[in-house]
Order: C-alpha cells, then sequence, then structure tokens
C-alpha cells in the first residue's frame, strides 16, 4: 500500500504526467469552449434556441449565454478559450517531446492563464449568485481551467519559471514534494462542489 | 534561540541543495561535513515523507467523505423527489428551488375545494411570494357530470392549465376567483365569458383569456386528471406537503401555513 502510494507520487513529479494532464485538460477546455461557440452563434440567430444542455431551470446553458456576463468584451467569453487552449496544448506536447521553454516564456504563460482563471471564476460567480442558472459546459471550463492551472504552477514552480528568490523556490518545491498543491485542488474542487449543491441543491434535477 | 537554531537548519539545508546541483558526487573519502549534510538530508527526506502521507491521507479522506456525504444527503432526497413529483401534468407556482413543495388535487367543480381555497388562499400567495412553498396544482376533471352536460370542470380546468403554463404570476389570483361565488355542484356553472372575465378580473391578459374557448387543453386537462387518479388520489381536495398526505384540517385558515413551517427549511 505504502509502496504503491509512493509509486503513484513519483509518477506525478514526472514530466510524462504534468504535460499528459496539462495536454488533456487544456483538450476538455477547448472542447468546451468549442461547444459554447457555437451555441452563442446559435443563440445570437435566436435567443430562444432549445439547446442541448438546456437541462431544467438551474441547469440551462442559454439562460447563461444570453446574460451581458457572457460576452463580457462584446464577443462571447469562450472565443478567449479558442485562443488560449491551443497555446497550452502546443506547449504541453512540445514539452512532453522535451523541449524547454524559456523561463520567461513560462512566466507569460503563468501570468496570462493566471488571469484566465480569474476570469473563468468570476464567469462561475456570476452564474452562481446573479444569473442564478448554471451551464455544463461553462463548469467542465471551470474544471478544466484549475487543472491546467494547476499543471502549469506545479511546473514554474518547480522549475522556478516564476523567478522566485532561492528560498521561497525551496519551500514551493518542498511543498510539489509533499503533494500539498493536490491537497489545494482538492479541497479547492470540493468546495465548489458544495457549494453549487448548497446553493441548489435539488433543483440540479429538477 | 529556537528561532536561531531553525535558520543554522535552514542554512545547512540551503549549502546542501546547490552543493548537488554545482557539485556530480565523488568518490573521495567523505569528510565529517559531508556526512553531517547527508544526515540532514535523510531527515528532511522522513519529514516529508510523514508530511506526505498524512497529505495524501487528507486527499483521499475529502473525496471519500466528499462521495459519501453525496450520497447520504442525495439518494432520500431524489427518491423523496421522486415520489412527490413524477407527475408530469403538474403545474407549478412559485420559485422551483423553494423549500416546501405543496401538491394540490382539485376540481373546480368541486364544493370542498372552494372551501380550502377560501381559508388558505391568502396563506399560500404570501408563501409563495415570500419563496418558500411551490405550489404544484394537479387539476382533475371527474366532476364533469355535474354540470348538466356543459364539462364546467373541464372548461374552468382548461383555462387555469393556460394561465398556469402562460402566465403564472396570475395562476394563484385567478384560481381564486374560480372559487369565489363558486357555481354549486349540478348547476351549468360558469359560461365561458364568465371564466374569461374571472382572468381578466385576476389580472390575466386580453390575448390569453380570449383563447379559452377554443379549449387548447382539453386533452391535458383529461390526462392530468387520469394521472392523479393513477397515483392514488381517491377525492379532491387532495394536498401533499413535500410529498407527504397533508391530513390535517383543510378547512381553517392557518393550517397549510403551520404545516409549512414544520416542513421547511430549519
Amino acid at each position: 500500500m505504502s509502496g504503491l502510494l509512493e509509486r503513484a507520487h513519483t509518477v506525478r513529479q514526472s514530466n510524462v504526467w504534468i504535460y499528459t494532464t496539462m495536454m488533456l485538460s487544456a483538450c476538455v477546455s477547448l472542447l468546451a469552449s468549442f461547444v459554447l461557440s457555437v451555441d452563442a452563434i446559435e443563440l445570437a440567430k435566436n435567443p430562444a434556441a432549445n439547446l442541448a444542455c438546456n437541462i431544467n431551470a438551474t441547469i440551462s446553458c442559454g439562460t447563461v449565454g444570453i446574460s451581458w456576463q457572457a460576452h463580457l468584451l462584446g464577443f462571447p467569453n469562450a472565443y478567449l478559450g479558442l485562443m488560449a487552449e491551443p497555446v497550452v496544448i502546443t506547449i504541453a506536447v512540445a514539452s512532453l517531446a522535451k523541449v524547454r521553454f524559456p523561463r520567461g516564456f513560462m512566466l507569460a504563460a503563468q501570468v496570462i492563464y493566471t488571469l484566465g482563471l480569474i476570469f473563468a471564476y468570476w464567469l462561475f460567480y456570476q452564474a452562481m449568485f446573479v444569473i442564478g442558472a448554471l451551464c455544463p459546459w461553462c463548469l467542465l471550463v471551470t474544471l478544466s481551467t484549475t487543472l491546467v492551472f494547476a499543471s502549469l504552477t506545479h511546473v514554474n514552480l518547480r522549475d522556478n519559471n516564476l523567478f522566485l528568490p532561492e528560498r521561497a523556490h525551496e519551500a514551493a518545491r518542498a511543498g510539489l514534494r509533499m503533494g500539498i498543491d493536490v491537497l489545494i485542488v482538492v479541497l479547492w474542487l470540493a468546495a465548489v462542489v458544495a457549494l453549487v449543491f448548497a446553493k441548489y441543491g435539488l433543483a440540479l434535477f429538477a | 534561540m529556537a528561532q536561531k537554531s531553525n535558520k543554522q537548519k535552514n542554512n545547512k539545508a540551503r549549502a546542501f541543495s546547490s552543493a548537488t546541483k554545482s557539485e556530480p558526487k565523488t568518490n573521495r573519502s567523505t569528510t565529517e561535513s559531508q556526512r553531517e549534510l547527508m544526515r540532514l538530508q535523510r531527515e528532511r527526506e522522513a519529514r516529508e515523507k510523514k508530511v506526505r502521507t498524512g497529505v495524501t491521507i487528507g486527499i483521499v479522506a475529502v473525496v471519500v467523505a466528499g462521495i459519501l456525504a453525496g450520497l447520504i444527503w442525495l439518494i432520500p432526497a431524489l427518491a423523496a423527489k421522486k415520489a412527490a413529483g413524477s407527475d408530469p401534468y403538474a403545474l407549478s407556482i412559485g420559485s422551483a428551488t423553494a423549500a416546501v413543495t405543496v401538491d394540490i388535487y382539485q376540481d373546480f367543480m368541486c364544493p370542498y375545494c372552494g372551501q380550502f381555497d377560501r381559508a388558505q388562499a391568502s396563506d399560500l400567495a404570501a408563501l409563495v411570494n415570500a419563496g418558500t412553498v411551490k405550489v404544484d396544482f394537479h387539476i382533475m376533471a371527474f366532476l364533469d357530470d355535474s354540470s348538466n352536460g356543459t364539462k364546467y370542470s373541464t372548461r374552468a380546468a382548461n383555462a387555469f392549465v393556460a394561465v398556469a403554463q402562460r402566465e403564472p404570476s396570475k395562476a394563484l389570483a385567478f384560481n381564486t376567483a374560480l372559487y369565489q361565488n363558486q357555481p354549486p355542484e349540478g348547476s351549468n356553472g360558469l359560461t365561458d365569458t364568465e371564466i374569461a372575465d374571472r382572468a381578466r378580473q385576476a389580472g390575466v391578459s386580453d390575448a390569453l383569456a380570449s383563447t379559452f374557448a377554443s379549449m387548447q387543453n382539453a386533452d391535458f386537462v383529461s390526462k392530468s386528471n387520469q394521472a392523479a387518479f393513477d397515483a392514488g388520489v381517491k377525492s379532491t381536495p387532495t394536498v401533499k406537503i413535500n410529498g407527504a398526505a397533508f391530513k390535517g384540517d383543510l378547512y381553517t385558515a392557518g393550517t397549510i401555513k403551520d404545516a409549512v413551517a414544520k416542513a421547511g427549511p430549519k
């Protein structure tokens, strides 16, 4: 048992695991963004369009899709995913092929993706507490964005692409070795799921 | 003092980590300080392994606890919901997220339904407006034979279905309007014009009220009637609170309100 855990721990720290996770999460995010973009066009043609993901009053991408929050910058938010996720996939695939990117490049990727993560959670907050409806594809984007962020941060902390001072870098590496990052992600996602159930409860299954 | 020794340890650990980076291992006889550094590293690894095991247990615990909590809460809740809300002909009025669902099985020709509504309507309207209660109306029309062939039950129900579906915010008022000066069993009931007039007085739009006479919901009403019988309803009014039959006094104001308060969120 303990041996198995130690093996799992070693695998988790490996480049293959980190970049594969990053690539798959980014692919999921890209797929969800693509569906949301197509739906956005559908909704623009006909705001009353009955989308496949309108399951009930609570789980409804139509309700979310026609809100102003869904076009914060004047175009559907999902277009941002169409632009950003292919870059992440490229980084992940190249890294799997042992390309090493300059630290500044990875730092820029981290900064931009962090902005994307903040935006994703702002949208989640708006859907939860302002619009009052959840859309399955948006939740998938929230989830996969979190996972991409976690793996990108893992690499950048480990390789000190964030230009941390020596001591902070050592502390971060120790934290990664002990799996603190996984604990944070698991607690975070558990909190998000708990929040959704606490707010909507059985209305999710209406 | 304690702080100082901590700092020393950190310095040593740091010295070690930079040493491993720059200098490959040599076969020279290990000096005192190298042995000391190796000992420090072993200590650090043991410490980290301990924390790592704790973190792993923590992660597994969070996931397992989450799944268990979800199942314990979700399965009975979904089962209760299925038992309560399996009628596709239920007409829901009020917030979908309301804590309490009140099911009302009624026929507009039934005198006791009228008595029930006159006693409870204002409480129900207040509870629905407050978002505490969602009312699921189950419309029945088994008293069609008690209106001299005019099928008043179906005609009134047809109008109510239209309002509940298209202008739900007016449904409670219209329901109450139909029970005010309710035509007695065995009479012709209200005429189509009278039904439309009462709808307009309850705030229903002209456009909708003028569609009643075409009886678009007659099929819905007969299916809703059958669904209620299939669900085991034997008389009207039948009232359920969160799926459980209400067995108290239906005809005294305040009884439903009290029962809702008991069933409501803690």
